[in-house]
């Protein structure tokens, strides 16, 4: 219930901050009755509406995952973070090798398993894909230095 | 006659090396996908929709791999269901009732043939009801104007809201959610930038494939961390492996009507496999169980819900090639890459893209012998994969998902955003929003505003051209229907 309601006032606030971006947008020529503004404008009010509807008419609590849990999908989410941010620099075959061990550790693998696994996966993908697949992957800038 | 000459020259597309390849990869990924509980066709075919692109497959041999995967989904989503009691994909929840009962009276090989069987009945069905239907309902498309298209998506989206039901507001949300991020970037009428925040990474709009990975991947990684049944074993497949004619006299019937219904439902835009296999489920329940064994094993419950799903799946296509709105959210996504193809589904596609649309049909008529062949046959090699752990699998999904999202532009933005929006999805589906509304909304939202604001065009601003021919008077009146029909029913029951 009370979820439901954060997410109609935060839905009711993006509602109304798209309405004020929307009213703004303006054709430089304008040779159609219906400019560029209208329909976003239009979806902002059918937005506020649902946020407003969620705010008065809340459905039942979800079941929210346990701290536990919330830690393991933040885990989750700064490992994705940092593969997607080093992801050029350390290249396709070193990033996913770690990556491989960071989220097989998170998902259950044993540390031994996860390391073979990231040694095998690592190199397997790149081959894979950027010699049998021809689908251009970062080498990674920092071996252009040695 | 017009369409079996077509048909013709759908095979000889369909049946170059290439494509058959394709198909092959695209039946045996799609079983793969679909029997591990938690990756649907949805997942199956976001992940590899970028893949295909990156590779530069042309645009038919795309759809072809995307098709396959979907098809193969709905095989393969029986085969967890029946061996461990956890349905593959949402499509294959009904045949766990009584396939995994079936499984342990020792009778898994014939729940599992029989049930590839119905499949390839079901698909079969449907795939001749989209030759037999879907030119007929392209030419009666052509006479669509913008007023008749807005009506017609509106239709769509009121099938969506009526069909998920419980949670009428949350997929009104979803849906809008799609159509607001589909109208960030320039606009193509006026050249105005739109909910881009100077960015240039979104002056060309959110990428499709950047939203469909972090919703139908990156969020599903997320949810397989709550997962448990890690440590569940499959019931080993002992005894009898195929179905005899006994068994297969007693499921034929169930099966043609579970198949032609799962058609008519997969046409439906919104409604999908979930729905038509809970129906044809309850159905065979109803017309059948005079001794109370539904539930316990029996094989015509294992057999009329594969039928069923299999043929909605089939039958999806059907809106998205002859009209280019999506049946369902699998199709909606391949309908989103379609467009990355510069390809704009709608009824001029049969006329326009023949090799493409009967190339298709006619490798669905091929990788449905396919799948029957690994499903029964070479059932054993995918038994074995059940097993995949866990630790290995999410990190070969979340690589192959990035490797595609990073193919289309290269840049990291593309990563992050993708990660984002992940996460987003995930809170959304922990809260209950339906996902394919929110696909579809964005698939079809700069459909929707340009045939609105090309009727509004035509009329000079006056918005009761939307209300003016027969066609659009009756989408209008069957949107209402479909909203308020179950509800209004409802409260007269009270």
């Amino acid at each position: 219930m009370k979820s439901d309601r954060i997410f109609g006032g935060i839905w009711l606030l993006v509602a109304i901050a798209m309405g004020v971006l929307a009213s703004k947008f303006v054709a430089p020529f304008a040779y159609e009755p219906i400019g560029p503004s209208r329909y976003p404008i239009l979806l902002a009010v059918l937005n506020a509406l649902c946020g407003l509807w969620m705010i008065l008419r809340p459905g039942p609590e979800p079941e929210w995952p346990g701290i536990a849990l919330w830690r393991k999908i933040f885990v989750m989410f700064a490992t994705l973070l940092t593969y997607a941010l080093l992801f050029q620099d350390l290249g396709f075959m070193l990033a996913t090798a770690l990556l491989t061990v960071a989220l097989g550790l998170l998902y259950g693998g044993t540390p031994k398993k996860c390391i073979i696994g990231g040694a095998l996966m690592g190199p397997g993908l790149y081959v894979f894909f950027d010699k049998l697949l021809d689908v251009a992957l970062p080498v990674g800038s920092i071996w252009a230095w040695g | 006659m017009d369409a079996f000459s077509y048909l013709g020259s759908g095979f000889l597309v369909a049946l170059q090396p290439v494509n058959l390849l394709v198909a092959v990869i695209g039946c045996f990924i799609g079983t793969v996908v679909g029997m591990l509980p938690g990756l649907g066709p949805i997942n199956g075919v976001a992940i590899l929709l970028p893949l295909a692109f990156a590779l530069k497959l042309p645009a038919e041999t795309a759809l072809i791999l995307l098709a396959a995967v979907y098809i193969g989904c709905e095989y393969g989503g029986r085969i967890s269901s029946i061996l461990l009691n956890v349905p593959g994909d949402a499509g294959a929840i009904m045949t766990a009732i009584d396939g995994n009962p079936m499984a342990k009276k020792g009778m898994a090989g014939v729940a599992l043939s029989i049930s590839a069987w119905s499949s390839f009945v079901g698909s079969i069905v449907a795939t001749i009801g989209i030759v037999l239907f879907a030119p007929l309902l392209a030419k009666w498309a052509l006479a669509f104007g913008p007023a008749e298209y807005f009506a017609l998506i509106i239709f769509a989206f009121c099938c969506l809201t009526g069909m998920v039901g419980d949670k009428p507001v949350k997929t009104v949300v979803a849906a809008l959610m799609g159509l607001v991020l589909a109208t960030v970037g320039i606009d193509a009428n006026s050249g105005v930038y739109r909910f881009t925040f100077d960015s240039v990474h979104l002056a060309d709009g959110i990428q499709f494939i950047v939203v469909v990975i972090g919703l139908f991947s990156v969020s599903e990684l997320l949810l397989m961390l709550e997962q448990t049944h890690a440590g569940r074993a499959a019931i080993k497949t002992t005894g009898r492996m195929l179905f005899n004619l006994q068994e297969m006299g007693a499921t034929w019937w169930g099966t043609l009507r579970s198949a032609v219904m799962g058609f008519v439902i997969g046409v439906l835009p919104g409604a999908g496999a979930t729905i038509a296999s809970a129906v044809a489920y309850t159905m065979e329940k109803k017309l059948g169980d005079k001794d109370g064994t539904f539930g316990k094993g029996d094989i015509r419950g294992v057999a009329a819900p594969e039928a069923a799903n299999n043929a909605s799946a089939a039958g999806s296509f059907v809106p998205m090639l002859t009209l280019g709105v999506p049946g369902s959210g699998t199709t909606a996504v391949m309908m989103g890459a379609l467009t990355l193809y510069n390809i704009n589904p709608g009824p001029l596609l049969f006329q326009n893209q023949p090799d493409l649309v009967w190339g298709l049909i006619a490798s669905m008529f091929i990788a449905n012998v396919l799948l029957l062949i690994m499903n029964i046959p070479m059932i054993g090699l995918f038994t074995r994969m059940l097993a995949v752990p866990t630790w290995l699998l999410v990190p070969a999904i979340a690589a192959v998902s990035v490797v595609g999202v990073y193919a289309v532009h290269s840049t990291t933005f593309d990563l992050v955003l993708m990660i984002g929006i992940g996460i987003i999805g995930y809170v959304l589906r922990k809260m209950d929003f339906p996902m394919s509304p929110l696909i579809l909304g964005f698939v079809l939202g700069e459909m929707m505003e340009q045939n609105l604001r090309r009727a509004l065009s035509i009329s000079n601003g006056e918005l009761g051209i939307l209300f003016q021919s027969g066609i659009s008077i009756g989408l209008w009146t069957l949107a209402i229907v479909i909203v308020a029909g179950p509800r209004l029913y409802r409260r007269f029951r009270r």
